[in-house]
């Protein structure tokens, strides 16, 4: 189980929780997971080309990665990270 | 050489070993440019005004509002409806008659972008626009110059910097965006304190790499949730495909983006048709794009159907009511046939409110192509 960090923006899915929990042994399987619990989620964050979109970064712990099949070890923190425009 | 008055207004950071007499005069020669003086840009001037910068620059062109004042620290409830630029000058040199502080009441684009930013040896990013934010990396890349950014959502905040042949730019973090598909604090709101500790963590960032010392913000962006009162740290790398800092760079000169599907100059109205419409609503649904739908038909009309959203402000009440509508980068009049949504986003324009589209062939259109079974009340 990991802790995944949602991105204020994306957070209407969660129902407003900043933090949720997700199973899955890479980064793609707990993507899954949020999509089957939050239907929606991940097309916000992958496009059609099962790439990230250009204004999301995410990082498990402190590190980028931008490969959906990146392994994830036990209590792993997926963090989303979106692109903020205010000022 | 300080003077004696010098010494005494900086003398909290003379004692301290790593800034000193010698980084006080290197903070005395710098010029900084801090770009929009809104939530962020307002603590951050304060504090490099107070700090001592030798030039500050500020570049605003809009006015402030009474719904600035929530976060706008520069600000007091008697200058609503004055330029920001001018009114921030004023208050900065109160606060320290000492320095220099260059007003720039003129909206930052491609055209202007390099005689701007050209002439300061730091910036500061406190835009509210995601266009603008690529515009001042990639004219930082360019003339490699130190830049500190940051933005804000809510109750989230973020931040980094750049530091020319150091490390990674805002693009390689993030490689573009579009306004519209992420909110901004008109459309999302803020708390208010927020940019306040953002633009306050600028301030001291801009000092460090003025005076060299500590470790910069670089490869590093610091997030900050205030709800959670946490603080975290990512680290990203330079992309060699960056298109502006990498090995091939395909941004060799400034560029104005344009926003997600509407022209973004203030003077064109951009036309839509039904299904353009249609698509660019998918699509910021898709995204989580702030679009606002204005109706400008009559309440009768509007009640008989309208499209999904759209916000009733019959065309005779638009100039009254201009003011108080959330009219941002996605704006869309719609009217029966066109004819006074284009008069409401011509009105919309002339106000000063730029970006703006209409539906072409009003609900009229959309029924017959898209809805036909949509019903589009008569005109009386």
């Amino acid at each position: 189980m990991h802790v995944v960090r949602i991105p204020g923006p994306l957070r209407s899915y969660t129902h407003g929780a900043a933090q949720v929990r997700a199973r899955g042994d890479t980064l793609d399987e707990v993507l899954a997971e949020l999509e089957r619990a939050y239907p929606g989620m991940r097309f916000r964050m992958i496009d059609e080309q099962q790439r990230i979109r250009p204004h999301i970064r995410i990082f498990i712990n402190a590190s980028e990665t931008a490969a959906l099949d990146a392994a994830l070890g036990a209590g792993d923190e997926v963090h989303l990270i979106c692109a903020l425009s205010g000022g | 050489m300080l003077s004696d008055e010098a010494r005494e207004r900086y003398s909290r950071h003379l004692l301290l070993p790593e800034i000193g007499v010698a980084g006080q005069e290197k903070i005395g020669a710098a010029r900084v440019l801090v770009i929009g003086a809104g939530g962020l840009g307002a603590p951050a001037s304060l504090y490099l005004a107070a700090a001592g910068i030798g030039t500050l620059g500020l570049i605003d062109h809009d006015h402030i509002d009474r719904s600035n004042l929530q976060r706008q620290v520069l600000f007091d409830t008697a200058a609503i409806g004055l330029g920001k630029a001018d009114t921030a000058r004023t208050r900065l040199l109160a606060l320290n008659p000492g320095i220099s502080v260059e007003a720039h009441s003129v909206e930052l684009r491609a055209a202007n972008a390099l005689e701007l930013i050209g002439p300061y040896d730091l910036v500061i990013d406190g835009s509210d626009r995601l266009a603008t934010r690529y515009l001042v990396n990639d004219v930082c890349v360019l003339l490699r110059k130190p830049l500190v950014s940051a933005a804000i959502h809510r109750f989230e905040g973020q931040a980094m910097s750049y530091l020319p042949g150091r490390g990674p730019c805002y693009r390689c973090l993030f490689p573009k965006s579009e306004d519209g598909v992420v909110p901004n604090c008109a459309e999302a709101g803020v708390l208010g304190v927020l940019p306040g500790i953002l633009g306050a963590l600028q301030a001291a960032e801009a000092l460090k790499i003025i005076v060299g010392i500590g470790t910069p913000l670089l490869g590093r962006l610091l997030t900050f949730d205030a709800l959670a009162m946490s603080w975290h740290e990512f680290s990203f790398a330079r992309r060699a495909d960056c298109a502006v800092c990498g090995d091939h760079p395909s941004i060799k000169s400034p560029e104005d983006s344009v926003a997600a599907g509407l022209d973004n100059s203030s003077s064109a109205i951009g036309r839509l048709a039904p299904a353009q419409l249609q698509t660019f609503l998918q699509r910021a649904a898709i995204d989580g794009a702030a679009v606002t739908l204005v109706d400008v038909r009559e309440p009768h009309e509007y009640a008989a159907s309208h499209l999904q959203g759209a916000i009733n402000v019959p065309l005779a009440q638009l100039p009254r009511r201009l003011a108080d509508l959330p009219l941002h980068c996605n704006t869309v009049f719609i009217c029966r046939s066109g004819g006074r949504s284009w008069a409401a986003a011509q009105l919309a324009a002339s106000a000063g409110r730029g970006s703006l589209a209409h539906l072409e062939g009003g609900m009229l259109a959309w029924a017959a192509e898209l809805d036909p079974a949509m019903v589009v009340a008569p005109l009386a």
